[in-house]
């Protein structure tokens, strides 16, 4: 007698298969760093090999003891739409690459607007770092601390960021910014500096990456006074390995 | 264009971040579920019912299961005649008061570790608080689907219980699918589990056992995952940042509506923390804290789950007492505290 092929076990075994793969494959890409802040890579990579390792397993009972199968079990979903469910995803997530946030999402979540500056809590005070060696977000934790910009004239600053071209502000000024990541792009939320330019900001593409040497000063943008770079340089930059900052 | 790529990074970060946890915790509740014996839990436990709703309510320690995994456990511990608060406190309580969650939820709110101790507290408060009520009802019986129910009544075990519960563990979620479709309600409850019940229990039929239980789940709770993740990215993504704003500031609208998300999301709650943390930029932090204790205690999902051994009268009454008890704290926490 022909025995009929066992396909609710091949298919649990391609579902984990590929969701171990596309997991794996983020991280063999370096996607990964798109995705999730790099304290928790390793849960993710170690999730996608228990997933291998699973669909090895399940794999194993196609050609051992398909019987296995009819333990009865709480169904909350049919067992075919999940799975139709998982194996579509996986798929897709084999095929698309995460791209991180751009322009338009800082914009869309207020960047421009300097009351919301942060919500993290300053988790170490900054000012004790040499003004050149700050980081954009550290720049910003510390004007969450101590707002007055008069504060950080002349200042030495050296960032790096991708370009947003704010619709409100005068033609000269452009914002560098960031995504800061606690926990994984989920969370991702904006900060950024104006730099008024020499010329005009279609010189730097928004979402184009720039590193900005210069010094600080204080200058009224939108109708706002604010900390903003005066640059003596404005070198465009590839797009880091991990675009966000932490 | 842009709009739907965010929404695609979110979306995948949602997952790949979260699929760890509901691996860990698929794997600790197939695991505990075969090494766990409840019944000499239940014979070590204090009758006295807040005690009992006390260490109903921390029993998710022992068994890290979310709230698919909680009910067949709870109705185990009904079943070996454990008191009922402790039974309500571990329904309510085990999917939230538990290492996994603690450590996701951690992971989550790595800004706010107080969400940590807010959202065990009060998970452990609401519980005590129904357990206890639901206490002052000596007898569970009328509240308890008849099929249960009949279990309770013989005050001498039956021999074919007693067959049943030589492995107890095995039989975690067996009974649910046949309840609610195949099997007579009539028929004796240990003669269903009967069947699943594994002859010999050698340790490589055991972590047979394990892992097929964890392919189950990972199987049915990760397409609810992934359901939840694509609400959140299309939450976050589709509705304009204004209305959500209006609403989420509001110390009342958004409790409310963070509650409502829950009811409706059903996400498992080893991964529900990373779901909230989408939000947690604009909504209250208060409304972040109900949607993680309400969540776990009863939605959508697990309502159908509760029926199958509930009586609906009963889940209405879980459903609104937590869902009460839930809104005045966390408003209390919007209203009264800084946090």
């Amino acid at each position: 007698m022909k025995r009929t092929f066992p396909w609710p076990i091949a298919l649990d075994a391609l579902a984990l298969l590929l969701w171990g793969l596309m997991i794996l494959r983020y991280w063999w890409t370096g996607r990964l760093a798109v995705l999730l802040h790099p304290d928790y890579h390793w849960l993710a990579i170690g999730a996608g090999w228990l997933l291998l390792l699973m669909a090895v397993w399940r794999g194993a009972a196609l050609l051992w003891s398909p019987k296995s199968l009819n333990t009865p079990h709480i169904a909350l979903l049919p067992r075919r739409w999940s799975l139709a469910v998982l194996l579509a995803v996986a798929a897709f997530g084999i095929i698309y690459i995460p791209r991180p946030f751009t322009s338009d999402t800082a914009l869309a979540r207020g960047i421009a607007d300097p009351v919301a500056l942060t919500r993290s809590q300053p988790q170490r005070f900054a000012r004790n770092t040499p003004p050149e060696e700050r980081s954009l977000i550290d720049w910003i934790r510390l004007l969450n601390v101590y707002p007055e910009p008069d504060a950080y004239t002349d200042e030495p600053v050296n960032i790096t960021g991708f370009v947003i071209h704010p619709p409100n502000w005068p033609e000269d000024y452009l914002m560098a910014a960031r995504f800061v990541l606690t926990c994984c792009a989920a969370d991702a939320y904006p900060v950024g500096l104006p730099v008024q330019l020499l010329g005009d900001r279609t010189e730097f593409a928004p979402d184009s990456w720039v590193n900005i040497t210069g010094t600080m000063m204080t200058a009224t943008v939108d109708g706002q006074r604010r900390l903003v770079i005066e640059p003596e340089e404005v070198l465009p930059v590839p797009e880091p390995k991990n675009p966000y900052e932490f | 264009m842009s709009q739907f790529n965010q929404g695609l990074t979110l979306f995948l970060s949602l997952l790949v971040e979260a699929t760890p946890f509901l691996l860990l915790g698929v794997a600790f509740s197939s695991l505990l579920a075969i090494l766990v014996d409840e019944r000499k839990l239940v014979a070590l436990t204090p009758k006295n019912p807040v005690l009992a709703a006390i260490s109903g309510s921390l029993f998710g320690c022992l068994f890290p299961v979310c709230e698919c995994g909680n009910v067949p456990v709870a109705r185990r511990l009904l079943m070996q005649g454990a008191p009922s608060a402790l039974a309500i406190g571990f329904l309510l309580a085990a999917p939230t008061v538990n290492p996994i969650v603690f450590w996701a939820t951690w992971v989550a709110f790595r800004d706010q570790p107080s969400m940590v101790f807010w959202r065990v507290g009060l998970t452990i408060l609401i519980s005590v608080i129904i357990a206890c009520v639901f206490s002052v009802q000596k007898d569970l019986r009328p509240f308890l689907q008849p099929a249960i129910a009949r279990q309770l009544l013989p005050p001498e075990p039956e021999p074919a219980l007693a067959t049943a519960s030589d492995s107890p563990l095995l039989t975690r979620g067996t009974y649910l699918l046949q309840s609610t479709g195949t099997v007579k309600l009539d028929q004796p409850l240990a003669s269903t589990l009967d069947t699943a019940v594994l002859p010999t229990a050698t340790w490589t039929i055991k972590a047979q056992a394990v892992l097929e239980m964890m392919l189950q789940e990972f199987r049915e709770l990760g397409a609810v995952l992934v359901m939840g993740s694509a609400i959140a990215a299309t939450v976050q993504v589709a509705i304009p940042r204004e209305w959500i704003l209006a609403l989420g500031q509001g110390p009342i609208t958004s409790i409310l509506a963070m509650m409502l998300l829950a009811w409706v999301v059903s996400i498992c709650s080893t991964v529900d923390s990373f779901f909230a943390l989408s939000f947690a930029s604009i909504f209250t932090s208060g409304s972040i804290l109900a949607f993680l204790v309400f969540g776990p205690m009863i939605d959508l999902k697990n309502i159908s789950l509760l029926l199958t051994t509930f009586k609906s009268r009963a889940v209405i009454y879980l459903f609104v007492l937590a869902a009460q008890l839930t809104f005045v704290f966390t408003l209390a926490v919007n209203l009264y505290t800084s946090w």
